[in-house]
């Protein structure tokens, strides 16, 4: 029971905080809010079960599909839209309120393009459980905690390691000392928008056989997400990792031992004490002014 | 000798205000041309122009190795050479010091005078190789200075401007900045340096420009301007 619920939780976690890591990125990199991250991840639930289920292309081909179709969103959006609005001198506000609209858009797109019933997203694996040390596990279960460590290792090792990576954290701090390198910023802003899509779209590619698919699958995910990413310290990558994480443990642990109908009763009672406490979350972040 | 960069009659408005009145400069090549004037008078505005900084231009010219680049992007002016160490130094604190000089070669392909360059930057300042792996943010000032300089420098650039570099510095470090920038130039780097200090400005430079509100309201050679009755009295403290 134990190990299940650690597992679930981590898994929960994982999904929150790649999410989350979605705000921070776009946060950092171009000190600008979304809200339609958890839209991001409905989408990619509902392309996802388009090219497996529908179109009968292999998993490992319909994620990587879903990642660039993500991306090329994420990045259409910033470069598109909010580039538009900022350069007519909107305030960030009504960037956000974009970012609602856009929300909006996807859900009802969504239920013109796939309808509005839950979909089953079909099993991945032969097997409907997996034995590890006694205890039975979903696989999709398995499969989503490890696409998100995956995702966590490769976003961080892109982000210190890469040339390009760098030249984000460069542009994110100081605009105008990379422009004057000759480092393109709109594009380095453009793939932060891009990449935070691209998170959340494959993390609903993994989720879709667990929670299935429907048009709000991605808002209460989103909440929690940007719980997380608050919690962990506005606009820090691995605090939102962190945040995700135990947010996925107080939601597992109340639903299995105090009540599972007001466990975001209580994960969201704790949001607002960590934010009176800690108003800088649990990892100081400086962000671009 | 060619002109590096050649500035026609460079106009500049900030909203409302008529910044950059009229800016006709050049350097050649192997020259260390100096800008001064006061505070205000349009200095880091005429830089920050030049490298396209400041999105478009009002009005005039800007020819840069025989091209025109006036109002062309910031980032594709910087890859056509165009160097300049921003004042205030602004380097990026959160990355290392060997980061911040790979950022400097963020468009260059050719890794093999990628790394002859690391070489020189590091013969010019050991300090920095001694700081390779801290985040630049820890550095002192005149490290970050350096840094700075050093990672314009990596850019590989076919022109140098610098704002202000001794702004904010002790005298000391003020005079390895000063002999720093006379050894770049003796190795073949034509300079375009804007300082308030303009006593060392002029010592260092061939030529210089005197600006006003916006305006170039001085040329000579730099022997000349520091002799100056005029420019003694508004720039050099009377002496």
């Amino acid at each position: 029971m134990l190990l299940t619920l650690v597992i679930g939780a981590l898994m929960l976690g994982g999904i929150y905080g790649l999410v989350g890591m979605g705000y921070g990125l776009i946060y950092k990199a171009s000190g600008l809010m979304t809200l339609a991250q958890g839209d991001m991840l409905m989408i990619g639930a509902f392309l996802g079960l388009t090219f497996y289920k529908t179109l009968g292309l292999p998993f490992l081909v319909s994620l990587l599909l879903v990642m660039v179709i993500m991306f090329a969103l994420g990045m259409f959006i910033e470069r598109v839209l909010v580039t538009s609005l900022l350069a007519k001198g909107a305030q960030t506000v009504y960037v956000i309120l974009c970012t609602i609209a856009i929300s909006m858009l996807l859900q009802n797109g969504a239920m013109f393009a796939w309808g509005s019933n839950v979909m089953q997203f079909p099993s991945i694996f032969g097997v409907s459980s997996v034995n590890i040390l006694g205890y039975e596990i979903m696989p999709e279960r398995l499969l989503a905690l490890g696409v998100g460590i995956v995702a966590m290792l490769a976003l961080h090792f892109f982000m210190q390691k890469s040339k390009f990576g760098t030249s984000m954290r460069a542009a994110a701090q100081d605009e105008l000392a990379a422009s004057a390198l000759g480092i393109n910023v709109p594009l380095t802003k453009g793939a932060a928008w891009g990449i935070a899509s691209m998170l959340a779209g494959s993390i609903g590619v993994v989720v879709g056989p667990i929670f299935g698919v429907y048009t709000a699958m991605g808002s209460l995910i989103g909440q929690k997400a940007f719980a997380s990413a608050v919690v962990g310290g506005y606009g820090n990558m691995y605090g939102a990792i962190v945040g995700g994480i135990f947010f996925g443990f107080v939601e597992t642990f109340v639903s299995a031992y105090v009540t599972s109908l007001y466990k975001d009763f209580i994960s969201f009672a704790i949001l607002i004490i960590v934010m009176i406490f800690m108003p800088t979350g649990l990892f100081k972040e400086q962000v671009m002014e | 000798m060619s002109k590096i960069l050649e500035v026609k009659d460079l106009h500049f408005h900030y909203g409302e205000i008529h910044a950059l009145k009229g800016i006709s400069l050049d350097v050649e090549e192997g020259e260390v041309v100096t800008l001064i004037g006061a505070n205000g008078a349009g200095k880091t505005t005429t830089l920050r122009a030049l490298s396209g900084l400041l999105g478009r231009i009002t009005s005039g010219e800007v020819w840069f190795m025989g091209e025109r680049i006036d109002n062309q992007k910031s980032h594709v002016i910087a890859a056509k050479g165009l160097a300049q160490c921003l004042e205030g130094r602004h380097v990026f604190g959160n990355l290392t010091v060997r980061e911040n000089l790979e950022m400097g070669a963020y468009l260059r392909k050719d890794a093999a005078a990628v790394k002859k360059d690391f070489d020189y930057v590091f013969d010019l300042f050991p300090r920095l190789l001694e700081r390779e792996q801290q985040r630049a943010g820890t550095l002192s000032g005149g490290e970050q200075q350096m840094l700075a300089v050093g990672r314009a420098l990596m850019q590989s650039p076919k022109i140098l401007m610098m704002d202000e570099p001794s702004l904010g510095l002790a005298p000391l470090v003020i005079q390895d900045i000063f002999s720093t920038i006379k050894r770049i130039n003796a190795d073949g780097m034509p300079i375009l340096l804007i300082e308030q200090n303009s006593n060392a400005a002029l010592k260092v430079a061939n030529r210089g420009y005197v600006i006003e509100n916006g305006e170039i309201v001085l040329k000579d050679s730099a022997a000349s301007l520091l002799t100056n009755e005029d420019v003694k009295k508004a720039y050099l403290g009377g002496q």
